[in-house]
């Protein structure tokens, strides 16, 4: 059975691209433009195996939406990789004490996303 | 031109103004240097529009991009979907073949069989032929006896002429026997005619037989060639198919690699929508430090305003080490520092 991958971003493009590289690797995807509206459908009952955030977002960023995800019942040991332009080592720092299962730089390609995503979620 | 020789760039041009602290103007701003400050926010509102204007392009143009590359993979995904529903149809129009030929086979068989059981079947008849014949031998007998009889009645009336009266008794037999021995005649020709016939129709029946199985056989064995040509043909489609699908699955999967990194790709266009906010917002932290150093109720000496200035050079130099690793020109870059997972 299809995995299930939630993508954050506010640029269409990201959630566009990633979405299809996604599909196209044959896994099922959902989005959200920021983390807010993220956090409400991990409320609402949706159940990824795996989210992707991005840091930077209007309103709630990433590392505000992963300390919220990992409160949310049933997402403590979800996989969360952080997809950002950023390589700042103290926001990865912050990223990993909040519950951050990894972090990557944009862009990446599809074929490192498969790779990386195969090793955190094993039988992917 | 690469961003640390803008920067030093940048720091001559503002190095100039510190040069003029020595002789420091305290009074506010001229109207001359007021006017050239609202013409240079003009001119940054404009190319900020134009910036604001690129950065929506670039998107709209990946995004297209993204549906069209998305098009090409549904296509692509499609026909490899269709060649995988033709194949199991291709494999029972392959299977009702080879069972047709069997069939065939069977039948070939069985009509490569005919000829010995035609020629077993007419000895037989050839026997009943001979048994007709024989018949009609016997039909020349009775034909000879009825002539005989004839004679023997003929004899007998004039005998019994010269016998006068009393040989009209044996008149009358002489003239029953003549009766007798035409009537004998007339039913062996009849018997003989029957027997002619009989030949005649059992003779042209086994020929018209054979004739036929002669012909079903030619028939039987050409279609049997026929349908295993098919069956070979089919063979060659078959593996010509296979070779195919193979060809178009890879095929497929280049592509389905291929538009994955053109998707990774595509991604630069939010990494430079995020370097132009960026600049933007340095421009626009510039433009307010120069508007304060030009407020005639508080201006800034150029001291002040060369340390908000290198207070906006800082952050922005710090933001930009932050985002490098990003830079299409660091892709060579160190990969733990783009990939860690903790």
């Amino acid at each position: 059975m299809a995995k299930t991958i939630m993508i954050v971003d506010d640029s269409s493009t990201m959630l566009m691209s990633l979405r299809n590289s996604l599909e196209i690797a044959g896994f099922k995807v959902l989005s959200a433009n920021d983390g807010q509206p993220a956090l409400e459908q991990l409320k609402a009952g949706a159940k990824p195996d795996l989210i992707i955030t991005d840091i930077n977002m209007p309103n709630m960023g990433g590392i505000e939406f992963i300390a919220k995800a990992r409160a949310v019942s049933g997402f403590r040991f979800t996989p969360i990789l952080v997809l950002t332009t950023e390589s700042q080592q103290a926001k990865r720092d912050d990223a990993k004490k909040l519950g951050a299962t990894g972090w990557l730089v944009k862009p990446v390609s599809g074929a490192d996303l498969t790779r990386i995503i195969k090793q955190v979620l094993p039988g992917a | 031109m690469g961003l640390a020789t803008l920067w030093s760039r940048a720091r001559t041009l503002l190095a100039k103004p510190a040069a003029a602290r020595a002789k420091p103007t305290q009074a506010a701003a001229p109207v001359g240097l007021q006017h050239l400050l609202d013409t240079h926010l003009e001119l940054d509102h404009a190319i900020d529009q134009k910036l604001v204007e690129v950065v929506d392009d670039t998107e709209h143009s990946a995004l297209s991009i993204i549906k069209e590359v998305r098009g090409l993979y549904d296509s692509a995904d499609l026909l490899v979907q269709y060649l995988e529903n033709s194949s199991p149809q291709a494999n029972s129009l392959g299977s009702d073949i080879v069972n047709s030929v069997s069939y065939l086979v069977e039948i070939s068989a069985f009509i490569q069989e005919l000829p010995a059981k035609m020629t077993r079947d007419l000895h037989s008849v050839q026997s009943v032929v001979k048994e007709i014949t024989d018949l009609s031998a016997l039909v020349g007998s009775v034909h000879a006896i009825s002539m005989q009889s004839h004679l023997l009645a003929i004899n007998a009336a004039i005998e019994g002429s010269r016998a006068g009266p009393g040989g009209a008794a044996f008149r009358v037999v002489a003239d029953e026997m003549r009766l007798l021995a035409s009537n004998s005649s007339a039913v062996a020709s009849q018997i003989s005619e029957g027997l002619r016939r009989a030949r005649s129709v059992v003779e042209g029946g086994m020929s018209t037989r054979i004739d036929e199985s002669t012909r079903a056989l030619n028939d039987v064995s050409h279609a049997v060639i026929s349908i295993q040509k098919l069956q070979e043909n089919f063979e060659d489609m078959s593996q010509y198919f296979k070779t195919r699908f193979a060809v178009i699955t890879q095929h497929n999967q280049n592509l389905s690699r291929d538009i994955a990194e053109v998707l990774g790709h595509i991604q630069y266009q939010d990494v430079v929508r995020q370097c132009i906010e960026r600049l933007r917002a340095a421009i626009v932290q510039r433009n307010a430090a120069l508007q304060t150093a030009a407020d005639p109720m508080q201006p800034l000496d150029a001291a002040q305003l060369q340390e908000a200035l290198q207070h906006i050079l800082n952050d922005f130099v710090a933001q930009e080490e932050m985002h490098k690793h990003s830079a299409r020109h660091d892709e060579q870059g160190s990969s733990e520092l783009k990939f860690e997972l903790f």
